[in-house]
C-alpha cells in the first residue's frame, strides 16, 4: 500500500535530520560549503531510494547514506584524507600505547580544563578517518552503538574498540599538545 | 593513568550507557577505589562537553533545506512557492487527498491505543532483546503469561508457515498490562499485542500507520488485537490473515 508520495515521504524522512546531516558531512569532510555540498547529493540519493526506506529509526537511515555520500565525495575530492583501514602510522600508534600522563605530574582534566574547546575540535579533526566517524556519532549525534554500527556498516565490537581508540588518541594529542 | 584494554572498554561503554544495570552497578562500586578509572572518565566528560559547546553554531545555512526541497521539486514550508513546483505539488495534494479520506475512516478513537502499541513495539526494537522471554516455542511462551495478565492470550504458532515465534514480552497499554508476542519475517519483526477489549477497541479489522510502522488491529472473543511491523503492508496483512485462522483453529481445539 502506497498511502505517500515520495515527496511526502522524502519531507517526513529526510528533512527533520537535515541538522544532522549536516554536523556528519561537515565533521567527515572539514568545511561548511563541502558540508553542505554533500547534504545535497546525500538528498538526492535518499530521494531516490526513500522507497527502500522500510521504517525503523530514520535518523540512522539517513545518516547511513550522508556517510556513504561524505565517503564517497571525499574519495573524489580529497583521496589522501580516507584511511578505511585501522592502520595507523607508529607515531599514533605510539602515542596510544604509551600511557599518557605517565611522565606529566599534571593529570589530564586539568591540562583538558585549561584547553579551548576549538582546541579539542581541531584535535578531533585530525583524527583518521574511521575514528573520527564512531566518536562524531556518538559524542556529537548521541547515537548509542547499535546505531552507529548500523550508520558505520561495522560490528558493534568494532564499533566499542574504535571508539576507545578514538578518545585515547584524542586525548593523547590534547594532552600532547600541552607538554 | 594506564588502564588495561578491558578496562578501557568498560570505561567507554559506562561513559556511553551501554553497560546493563547489574553491570554499570559493580562497575560503579570500584569507582571508590580506583581513582585511574574516574580520572579517565572525568577526562572523556570534559571532552565531550568541549565537543558539543558550540553545537549552536554547527548548523547548516537557513537556505538548504529550501534548496533541496526546490531542486527535487517539493513544496517548501513557506506558502510562496516556485511557479515550476506547482504541478508536482497539485499531484501531491490528489494523493494527499485520497489518503485522508481512507484515514478519516479509520483514524479514530483507537488511534491513542495504536499509537501507544506502536511505541511499545518500538521500545522492544530498540532494547537490548525484543523479548522477555525468548523461546521460539509455543508452549513456553503461553505459560509465561500465567499470572501475568488477567487473561489467557492466544499464542499460534505459525513456524511452519514462515513466521517463526521468538518470543514474548509484557507491553503495558493504557496503564494495563498487555501481551506481545513476537513473530519474524525475513528481516522484520512483527508484534502482536493483545489485550481484553474496551470502548475505544474497533471490531473491524482496522489500520494504522505512523513513521513507517503500520498497525493491523481488529478484536475477538473480547480480546483486541494488534499487529505491529515495518514490513510492506501485505505482508502484515497477510501474517494477520494466518494468524486469525490460527486463533481460531486454537480456540476450538482447547
Amino acid at each position: 500500500m502506497d498511502d505517500t508520495s515520495d515527496q511526502d515521504r522524502f519531507a517526513e524522512v529526510f528533512l527533520p535530520h537535515l541538522v544532522d546531516a549536516f554536523r556528519l558531512a561537515r565533521w567527515l569532510a572539514g568545511s561548511r560549503i563541502d558540508a553542505e555540498d554533500i547534504v545535497q547529493e546525500a538528498s538526492l540519493r535518499a530521494f531516490k531510494a526513500i522507497r527502500g526506506y522500510s521504517g525503523g529509526d530514520s535518523r540512522a537511515w539517513v545518516l547511513t547514506i550522508v556517510r556513504n555520500t561524505s565517503y564517497s565525495w571525499l574519495s573524489k575530492n580529497r583521496p589522501s584524507a580516507v584511511v578505511l583501514t585501522e592502520d595507523l602510522d607508529q607515531g599514533a600508534r605510539d602515542r596510544i600505547d604509551r600511557p599518557a600522563g605517565a611522565e606529566e605530574e599534571t593529570p589530564e582534566t586539568v591540562l583538558i580544563a585549561k584547553l579551548e574547546a576549538q582546541e579539542i575540535r581541531k584535535a578531533v579533526t585530525a583524527l583518521p578517518i574511521p575514528f573520527r566517524e564512531v566518536l562524531v556519532l556518538r559524542e556529537i549525534h548521541g547515537l548509542d552503538y547499535r546505531a552507529i554500527a548500523e550508520v558505520s556498516a561495522i560490528p558493534i565490537g568494532t564499533v566499542m574498540s574504535r571508539l576507545a581508540r578514538a578518545r585515547r588518541l584524542l586525548l593523547a594529542a590534547v594532552s600532547g599538545g600541552g607538554s | 593513568m594506564s588502564l588495561s584494554k578491558e578496562d578501557e572498554l568498560l570505561v567507554n561503554a559506562y561513559l556511553d550507557g551501554e553497560l546493563g544495570p547489574l553491570e554499570a552497578n559493580r562497575f560503579e562500586q570500584r569507582l571508590s577505589s580506583e581513582p585511574a578509572l574516574v580520572a579517565e572518565i572525568e577526562a572523556y566528560r570534559l571532552l565531550r562537553a568541549a565537543l558539543r559547546s558550540d553545537l549552536d553554531e554547527d548548523v547548516p545555512s537557513s537556505d538548504l533545506s529550501n534548496r533541496i526541497q526546490s531542486r527535487l521539486n517539493l513544496s517548501g514550508p513557506s506558502r510562496s512557492r516556485p511557479w515550476g513546483a506547482l504541478a508536482a505539488s497539485f499531484l501531491a495534494g490528489a494523493v494527499l487527498a485520497g489518503t485522508l479520506t481512507f484515514g478519516a475512516l479509520h483514524h479514530q478513537t483507537g488511534d491513542e491505543v495504536a499509537s501507544e502499541v506502536v511505541s511499545a513495539h518500538i521500545r522492544a526494537l530498540m532494547a537490548p532483546a525484543p523479548a522477555d522471554v525468548a523461546s521460539s516455542d509455543h508452549h513456553t511462551v503461553k505459560p509465561w503469561f500465567n499470572g501475568k495478565l488477567a487473561f489467557a492470550p492466544v499464542v499460534p504458532d505459525l513456524g511452519s508457515q514462515g513466521y517463526p515465534l521468538l518470543g514474548g514480552r509484557i507491553d503495558v497499554i493504557g496503564l494495563e498490562p498487555a501481551a506481545s508476542l513476537i513473530y519474524l519475517r525475513g528481516k522484520h519483526i512483527i508484534s502482536v499485542t493483545e489485550m481484553p477489549t474496551n470502548g475505544a477497541s474497533p471490531s473491524a479489522e482496522t489500520s494504522y500507520s505512523e513513521r513507517g510502522y503500520m498497525a493491523l488491529s481488529w478484536s475477538s472473543g473480547g480480546v483486541s488485537y494488534f499487529a505491529v511491523s515495518d514490513a510492506a503492508a501485505e505482508e502484515l496483512e497477510s501474517f494477520v490473515k494466518l494468524f486469525r485462522a490460527a486463533a481460531v483453529a486454537g480456540a476450538a481445539s482447547s
